[in-house]
């Protein structure tokens, strides 16, 4: 079932046209990187204590927009990361520490949230060029028409999130 | 066919020498060693090998999927690829491919070979194919199987592996097999080397009899004591050889120098004038000389078969058996006189001795027999000892038949002086005693050489005698002669002596007469005394009378001898002849010490013990 949906989106991302499948669904490229967002967790190790109690649930929190509509929801649905279930949060300020793990940043032009100052042991993620710049750690593009991403390892360093050579080996661009 | 060639090689083997033996032991016994040594570790080696790279390829192919999971799940298959790529150092690698839901998603083609994926296999093993091995191997990203990688290798190393090993194997086998054959060259000269030597020694020994040879002692080991063993044995043979040699020759000596000595013996026997026989332990007679021969006129064939009694005289056959019975039964030698019968029928006296001679155990080796011919002897004997008796019956008849006529004389001259004496003249009175003093005189002759010819004859025993008493008497017999002469007579004590009692008293008397008759115009001093000689005793009687001249010291002692012919020393001459006869019948001895003037000492000795009376001659 889930690799028949897989080849799908990996058909429709080569040949890039969007099916258009259904409009409630969003287009492909956030499916897929709904996908990725939580396989980013399990690339990246946190610093003690900012996972919370194992009973808690491991937040992927969505600040701003939802560019995923439910395509987010249903990916997490019975996934679990380090041994915790995971939950997806909408937000509309900073959280506070310990309440999300990841950060996705749906408006990266807006500019009224310092992207950087969120705190240790946040993943922040976003999308394009100039978010690792403002201070996130990766930022989904679009390269060639393939979903990618940049890394600021500088930031995710800074923040205590140690982040897998796997994932830096993947990675469009990676600043150091 | 293949049994015959074997047998012929065992055949071949067994009869090879020990050095070949030795080399092809050392040989095979190494190259097989070797062989299993090499093929063991080549074997182990192979299943380590084996195991070592299915572990290596597990480990290699879990830090590729490891490596990959980030371009799995980014769907990065560029990435995915360069990591695949790192694998081009394996050279043996031939494919490497990551399937990511089924499809290949990155693969590596070693340069030169299809580029063709193997079959995607979820069993995640390392199986071993003919040519080549292939690993499958899960990328698992936080549990979840997300892709399969599968890698395709070659066997080519290992089989580059064995063929290095098998070309080590053979080099190391060569090399091994070179150093062993260097190595028993100088090896097996320990082992070959005593047995050479043992060989040597063997056929030396064989060659040449000499059991002086030695075998060399080359090693203390087994073979050093088979050496010592060999030679021990060798010393063994040589003593036993030698002692062998030594009664063999010892033996051959004995019997030349038996031999020898019976020559000797036989040439003796044949030289002498004697007749020599010689007879076994029990008495037969198994060796008569020629002089048997020449004598008897018979061959000693005739001699063995006839005996003793063919030859002996009738009437000496029986003393000669029973001498020969008594001498068979004590050992003992004899010697018998007895006639043997000349060839022309004469019997002729013969002494025979016969001796036994007895060997190292003193047991009766043989007898050994002489016999002397003693007949001319035993005539002249006998003659003599007829005319001696005959002489002594005239002597004796002679001197009893003159008494008559003497007597007459005497008688018939005192009744004319009785009778006539008126009718006489002087000169007629003078005659008549001359005639009478004559008669006398004569009759006094007759009567002492009548005394001189029974000293002689005497036969039977002789007791023991004591002369002291024999002394006596004759001193009491002299007692008138003593009283006038006025003599002193002194005598020690006198030992008991064999001789007859009359004989001692005819010696002693003339003795102590002649004393008392040669005397000085001094009285007569007369001494008896005896010395022990040892084997005999020797009575002296000492006077000192007027002495003997020394030069008439034997003449003495002749029958009628007289020194002094003036009336003053009356005598017939036969009192010193009558002694003379006497002591030498008794096989003693009479003799005078004296000067003329200074007295005389007559000596005489008697043997101490009896037998040694001389039969009359």
């Amino acid at each position: 079932m889930r690799l028949t949906a897989l080849y799908a989106i990996a058909f429709a991302l080569f040949t890039g046209t969007a099916c258009g499948a259904a409009d409630a669904a969003p287009p492909l490229e956030y499916r897929l990187k709904a996908v990725f967002l939580l396989d980013f967790a399990r690339f990246v190790d946190w610093p003690p204590g900012a996972l919370g109690a194992l009973d808690s649930p491991f937040n992927i929190c969505i600040l701003g927009p939802n560019p995923f509509g439910e395509e987010l929801d249903r990916v997490v649905t019975g996934e679990a990361v380090q041994g915790r279930k995971v939950a997806v949060q909408k937000i509309s300020r900073a959280p506070s520490p310990g309440a999300c793990q990841i950060v996705f940043v749906g408006r990266p032009e807006d500019s009224s949230i310092d992207i950087g100052a969120l705190g240790r042991g946040i993943l922040t993620v976003g999308e394009g060029e100039d978010f690792v710049r403002r201070g996130g750690m990766i930022a989904f593009v679009v390269d060639n028409r393939r979903v990618t991403f940049n890394i600021n390892w500088r930031v995710s360093e800074a923040a205590g999130l140690k982040l897998s050579s796997r994932l830096l080996g993947v990675a469009k661009t990676v600043i150091r | 066919m293949i049994n015959l060639s074997k047998d012929r090689a065992r055949n071949k083997f067994r009869d090879a020498p020990i050095r070949q033996k030795l080399v092809i032991i050392i040989m095979v016994t190494t190259a097989v060693a070797m062989f299993l040594a090499s093929f063991g570790i080549l074997g182990f080696d192979s299943v380590l090998f084996r195991a070592n790279l299915s572990h290596d390829l597990s480990a290699l192919a879990r830090i590729i999927a490891q490596n990959s999971t980030g371009a799995v799940t980014f769907d990065d298959p560029r990435t995915a690829t360069e990591t695949l790529n790192a694998l081009r150092v394996r050279t043996h690698l031939v494919s490497a491919c990551i399937y990511k839901d089924g499809v290949p998603f990155a693969r590596y083609i070693r340069p030169g070979a299809p580029p063709v994926c193997a079959p995607i296999d979820f069993t995640d093993e390392t199986i071993f194919g003919g040519s080549e091995l292939t690993v499958s191997y899960g990328i698992v990203l936080d549990g979840k199987r997300i892709g399969t990688l599968m890698m395709t290798y070659d066997q080519q190393e290992i089989f580059q592996r064995r063929q290095l090993y098998g070309g080590i194997v053979i080099g190391v086998l060569l090399l091994s097999s070179l150093i062993a054959f260097l190595l028993s060259s100088g090896l097996r000269a320990s082992i070959e080397d005593p047995i050479v030597q043992l060989v040597k020694a063997t056929t030396e020994v064989a060659e040449t009899n000499d059991y002086s040879i030695r075998a060399k002692k080359v090693s203390s080991d087994e073979l050093g004591q088979l050496t010592e063993g060999f030679n021990e044995m060798l010393s063994g043979i040589q003593s036993r050889d030698n002692s062998l040699r030594t009664a063999l020759f010892d033996r051959e000596e004995a019997l030349h120098e038996a031999k020898k000595a019976h020559e000797r013996f036989r040439f003796l026997a044949e030289s002498m004038p004697q007749k020599i026989f010689t007879a076994t332990p029990e008495g037969k007679v198994d060796y008569f000389n020629q002089q048997w021969s020449e004598f008897t006129g018979l061959t000693f064939a005739q001699l063995q078969e006839g005996g003793w009694d063919s030859i002996l005289h009738p009437d000496d056959v029986e003393a000669d058996r029973v001498s020969r019975g008594q001498a068979l039964e004590t050992g003992e030698a004899f010697q018998i006189q007895h006639r043997f019968r000349r060839a022309d029928g004469e019997y002729r006296w013969h002494l025979t001795r016969v001796h036994a001679m007895r060997d190292a155990t003193r047991a009766i080796s043989m007898w050994i027999g002489s016999s002397t011919d003693i007949h001319e002897q035993k005539e002249t004997e006998e003659a003599l000892r007829r005319a001696n008796d005959d002489l002594q019956q005239f002597a004796y008849s002679a001197s009893h038949d003159l008494q008559e006529p003497i007597r007459n004389v005497t008688i018939y001259s005192e009744i004319i002086a009785r009778r006539y004496r008126t009718m006489l003249d002087a000169e007629g009175t003078q005659a008549l005693g001359f005639l009478a003093e004559g008669g006398r005189r004569m009759a006094m002759l007759i009567n002492d050489l009548l005394a001189y010819t029974r000293a002689g004859a005497t036969d039977g025993e002789i007791s023991l005698q004591d002369a002291s008493v024999v002394l006596k008497n004759t001193l009491a017999g002299l007692s008138e002669a003593i009283r006038e002469s006025n003599a002193t007579v002194s005598y020690d004590e006198l030992p008991k002596v064999y001789m007859r009692e009359v004989h001692l008293q005819q010696v002693l008397q003339n003795l102590i007469g002649n004393a008392l008759k040669y005397r000085t115009d001094e009285p007569p001093s007369i001494h008896v005394s005896a010395t022990d000689m040892g084997g005999a005793w020797r009575i002296t009687v000492a006077d000192n009378g007027i002495g003997i001249d020394p030069q008439y010291k034997e003449k003495i002692f002749g029958v009628f001898k007289r020194l002094h012919r003036d009336q003053k020393y009356s005598g017939t001459g036969v009192g010193l002849a009558i002694c003379h006869r006497v002591v030498e019948r008794y096989g003693g001895r009479i003799w005078v010490d004296s000067t003329l003037g200074h007295g005389a000492k007559f000596h005489f000795t008697v043997p101490r013990h009896s037998g040694q009376w001389r039969s009359a001659s």
